[in-house]
């Protein structure tokens, strides 16, 4: 369906918009906007479902998206980070340009791969697995290209909204319970991963993830 | 001869909506800030008001001075006859295509920028080196956006453009065009001298780029300089509205008058959406830090890129 | 049964929020582990006998030879594990180093995470799997973290953030593994169900499980400590407290290579010859074992000394997969069993060590016969065994490597095997043998002697080592033998 297919790359376009950013509260803002995007495609299959098989679980799922991941997690995050870092984040390893062609590199180059993985001709399932794990590659690029413990932390966050997107894109969604069972994993990660930082900055006065440096060889 | 009055018309047509664009764009932008602002047509009224006043040039400037206000016009002028407004009607088409247009406003933008460094002060020449810097690094992705275009129309003339893209439906949803798009709109910004990339009402010397160049600028002069670049902004949104919301371009000569203007109006209105919401991305954001232009340039080039690849990949339309 | 094995670790971690002094703690832990265990050997009869085990308590439930393998080992050295704290944590309190409620906490999560490992061994959904490997995940962090210092603080960040990604990269694999059956499933019951996939795994899109195994390698062989994905593992095996230590390597890693093992399963039954698959596991097992090697022969903590060792014999494991035939997969099943009792035995004791000494660092810690000849003595000879020494079972497992890979052809990797593992052995000699001569510092005094508890659990599993080493019970042997069959397709 076409506009599955510019969600999609809307998604993609998001992760680019998100690696190129240079403000805190701007990557939250991206996350934001890219899981609004997926509600909607969520939303969009479960009307689908409903209609054909009357099935509600990926509505349900989109719900769940709604309030967990366009709500919850973002207003957690901005409420740990409020107070313990600065605003904008001025130390890169290399400037943003680079990690901006960088990520378009990577989106080639999965375009390419997998094309080639599931048999050469271009379908649209390769487009949206391609798409997809480019978002999963652009996510993790990005965890590793900032310097503070937000910037991991959201990477991870669009990592596993590129899984989301593959599941859904890709083959309408998985089973409820392991849907469920996956937020729930991530809901907890995201908490532990916040008090994390809290004891960070406690312990080490900033939250610039490369000062941890005392494990080495 | 139906041939010639087609373009005129056109070229007219052009020179005449342009400040109207501007008008709106400011109008919106005084909503904004809980102003009244001015009326939508009081550009019209400060252009006409710069044509009668005297013109004051430095003695250290040359002939480039004198001569580049006309230069710059003409190159817009000339550039919006290639861009049509309702492509179906043209019978024979002029030979030039959207390369032609980039490349003729890039004449006049040469020009500006070499006249701003011929008064000596400092203001032109910062004002020129920026200006070419935001020119060169935002190319690239014109290129390839157009380039894909042109692809994926089989022609690199904007009428065929736009009339291929008339022929896939009233809105476009293909996601190599919906990137493309957002490439265009980075594009749009950065060539009109809008916020984020450039601010055009300031006149602090540390954060003007186009306002620089035209510094040294008066009277029928100035009136020039100004009305060029708002042709130029309005070559932009034409394409833009043309090719990605091709809802009423397709008439053809011989369709009637009342059709016409039907579709007249449609291309108005569309215009006047899209200089709305270039007006909200404006207000809505900040000026970016000089050096971090390239961000935004990095951003739009990968979008027509990835663009052009997904057009490839996926299978072509 | 299995219903016994879900349902205590969550009833225990009810109890020891209600409980009031440590003792009542201790003792409800060890009853715990204990009941666990004997439903475990309850539940191993029954799969020897039938096969495999099958229950449905609002999911189906599914136990067949390779899982209860994994799970004995889990129960077995958990209550090894648990009766250890009970002596580590007396000791912890007499010194005023923690109090009653980290103690709560403490057992809370270690049992949570004992829960999270039995839900991933008792399912046959691919997704449960996975969530509850990425429960044991957010179990652990903080156990790792216990100490709160900032070497500790650096270890759990690294520890949640690596094996996260890694867990996503799995997860992807997992949902690849989806689409490609999507043609083939008939309800919500099959879907991604591992043992529906298995019986069909000829009818599966070849391209994209090919894709989806190697996603599932990566991200469980992050979890597992597979070089280069390893780097979390050092640092959080060294800072956790010691028994958390010994579940990490002993257990947690296992688990990993259950989940690989089982994609491999599947890859092998669907595409016949698992070339490309061996070829890949092979190459990380020998860069596993080639990066731990290096990096032993320059370490100066012992507890980081110990986690480079997990890595390299991960790397064994994963090298035995790869060469995929019954014998090597065999000898890394048991390489499985002999690596949990052997590695937690030496994080164990040198938890003793720890706790007597006060430092990591091998320089700091002179004398270990003259103050502590119990664990000197267990120590000593655990790093006999770890290095492959006979009589003790490693040993026995590595020869079974050795002659698998000579046998199947693969001499380049069975050379470069031998001479990686006397690399080890120098890099352990050269480095841990300091700490046993000299005369150590300190008075003898009572406080400072190791705890009986912690004694009796060290020489039970000496013991356990030496035994398994020279005899394999018959039952053992079928379960293994079934095992392998399951992976390598029959």
């Amino acid at each position: 369906m076409e506009i599955m297919q510019l969600l999609s790359v809307l998604i993609l376009l998001s992760c680019f918009v998100l690696v190129a950013n240079k403000r805190t509260k701007s990557y939250i803002r991206t996350f934001q906007a890219q899981s609004a995007l997926l509600a909607i495609a969520a939303f969009i299959l479960g009307m689908e479902n409903l209609s054909g098989h009357g099935a509600i679980e990926i509505m349900f799922v989109c719900l769940l998206i709604v309030t967990l991941k366009v709500y919850y997690i973002p207003k957690l995050l901005s409420h740990t980070f409020a107070n313990v870092d600065y605003k904008v984040e001025k130390n890169f390893f290399y400037n943003i340009p680079l990690l901006v062609l960088v990520s378009c590199a990577i989106a080639v180059f999965n375009y390419f791969s997998i094309s080639s993985a599931i048999g050469g001709k271009p379908t649209e399932l390769g487009m949206y697995l391609a798409n997809s794990v480019s978002v999963i590659f652009i996510g993790f690029f990005f965890m590793i290209s900032r310097k503070k413990a937000i910037g991991q932390i959201v990477g991870l966050l669009v990592m596993e909204n590129g899984i989301f997107v593959a599941a859904l894109f890709a083959s309408g969604g998985m089973p409820v319970l392991v849907d469920v069972g996956i937020f729930i994993d991530l809901i907890t990660a995201v908490i532990i991963m916040g008090i994390m930082v809290f004891k960070i900055n406690e312990e080490l006065e900033t939250t610039d993830i490369n000062k941890l440096k005392r494990l080495r060889g | 001869m139906a041939d010639l009055a087609y373009y005129v018309i056109q070229m007219a047509l052009f020179i005449l909506i342009a400040p109207l664009v501007g008008g709106i764009i400011k109008k919106i932008k005084a909503f904004t800030q809980k102003r009244k602002g001015a009326p939508v047509y009081q550009v019209y009224l400060d252009i006409i008001k710069l044509f009668t006043k005297d013109t004051v040039v430095s003695n250290q400037a040359s002939w480039v001075f004198t001569a580049t206000p006309y230069i710059v016009f003409a190159s817009a002028a000339a550039a919006c006859a290639f861009v049509p407004v309702l492509p179906g009607i043209a019978m024979k088409p002029l030979p030039g295509d959207i390369f032609m247009v980039i490349y003729i406003l890039l004449l006049g933008k040469f020009f500006m920028a070499i006249s701003g460094l011929d008064t000596g002060s400092t203001f032109g020449g910062m004002g020129s080196s920026r200006e070419m810097m935001i020119s060169a690094i935002f190319e690239p992705s014109l290129i390839v956006a157009v380039i894909t275009l042109g692809f994926s129309a089989k022609s690199t003339s904007l009428g065929d453009i736009m009339l291929h893209s008339a022929r896939l439906g009233p809105a476009i949803v293909q996601p190599s065009y919906m990137l493309l798009l957002v490439s265009l709109v980075l594009i749009l910004i950065a060539e009109s001298s809008r916020i984020p990339l450039d601010d055009p009402s300031t006149h602090l010397e540390l954060t003007m780029v186009h306002e620089a160049m035209i510094l040294e600028y008066s009277g029928r002069y100035l009136a020039l300089m100004e009305l060029a670049s708002l042709i130029k902004q309005l070559i932009f949104i034409t394409i833009i509205a043309n090719v990605f919301i091709p809802a009423g371009i397709l008439v053809y000569a011989g369709s009637g008058f009342a059709v016409l203007m039907v579709s007249l109006l449609a291309y108005v209105a569309k215009v006047a959406a899209i200089s709305v919401a270039v007006a909200c991305i404006e207000a809505s954001t900040v000026k970016l830090r000089f050096f971090s232009i390239p961000n935004l340039a990095a951003l739009s080039f990968i979008a027509s890129f990835v663009g052009f690849l997904q057009y490839f990949t996926g299978g072509g339309n | 049964m299995i219903s016994y094995l879900l349902l205590l670790p969550l009833v225990s971690i009810v109890a020891f929020w209600l409980a009031k002094r440590a003792s009542q703690i201790f003792a409800l832990g060890i009853a715990a582990a204990l009941i666990m265990l004997s439903a475990g050997v309850k539940l191993s009869i029954d799969v020897a006998a039938l096969g495999h085990v099958n229950k449905r308590y609002l999911m189906n439930f599914y136990v067949d030879s390779l899982s209860i393998i994994v799970l004995d080992l889990v129960l077995a050295v958990s209550l090894f594990v648990i009766i250890y704290c009970a002596g580590y944590f007396k000791k912890e309190l007499e010194r005023g180093k923690t109090d009653i409620k980290r103690l709560r906490l403490f057992y809370s999560l270690l049992f949570a995470f004992m829960f999270s490992m039995i839900l991933l061994l008792t399912t046959p959904n691919m997704g449960i799997m996975w969530i509850a490997i990425e429960a044991t995940t957010l179990a652990s962090v903080f156990l790792v973290g216990f100490e709160n210092n900032k070497r500790s603080l650096e270890a759990s960040w690294k520890y949640i953030i690596i094996c996260s990604v890694g867990i996503a990269i799995a997860l992807l694999g997992i949902i690849l593994l989806h689409i490609s059956s999507i043609g083939i499933i008939k309800d919500a019951g099959t879907d991604l169900s591992w043992t529906y996939l298995y019986e069909h795994a000829k009818e599966l899109d070849v391209n994209l499980l090919r894709l989806a195994f190697i996603f599932m390698l990566v991200g469980f062989g992050t979890k597992a400590g597979l070089a280069p994905m390893h780097t979390w593992l050092p640092d959080a095996h060294s800072q956790a407290p010691s028994p958390v230590s010994a579940m990490l390597s002993g257990v947690l890693l296992n688990n990993a290579m259950y989940g690989i093992m089982r994609g491999l399963a599947i890859l092998n039954k669907a595409m016949g010859s698992g070339s490309f698959a061996g070829a890949a596991l092979m190459a990380l097992g020998l860069l596993s074992i080639l990066t731990a090697a290096v990096f032993i022969l320059t370490q100066r903590d012992y507890k980081r000394l110990l986690a480079y060792s997990s890595i390299e014999h991960m790397g064994i494991i994963a090298l035995g997969l790869g060469v995929f035939t019954p014998a090597s997969v065999l000898a890394s099943l048991m390489h499985m069993i002999n690596h949990s009792f052997t590695k937690s035995m030496l994080f164990l004791s040198a938890g003793n060590i720890y706790q007597r000494y006060g430092s990591k660092d091998i320089y700091k810690v002179k004398g270990l016969y003259k103050s502590m000849p119990i664990t000197g003595v267990v120590f000593m000879l655990g790093i006999f065994a770890i290095t492959g020494m006979p009589p003790f079972s490693i040993f026995s497992s590595e020869l079974g490597m050795v002659v698998a890979l000579f046998k199947n052809g693969s001499y380049f990797a069975g050379a470069a095997f031998l001479f990686l593992l006397a690399l080890v052995f120098v890099g352990f000699a050269v480095t841990l043998f300091k700490i046993f001569y000299g005369n150590a510092k300190g008075e003898q005094q009572k406080s400072l002697k190791p705890s009986p508890y912690a004694d009796i659990v060290l020489v039970a599993m000496l013991g356990v080592i030496t035994v398994t080493g020279v005899f394999m019970p018959d039952g053992v042997l079928k379960l293994l033998t079934d095992a392998q069959r399951i992976v390598t397709g029959g």
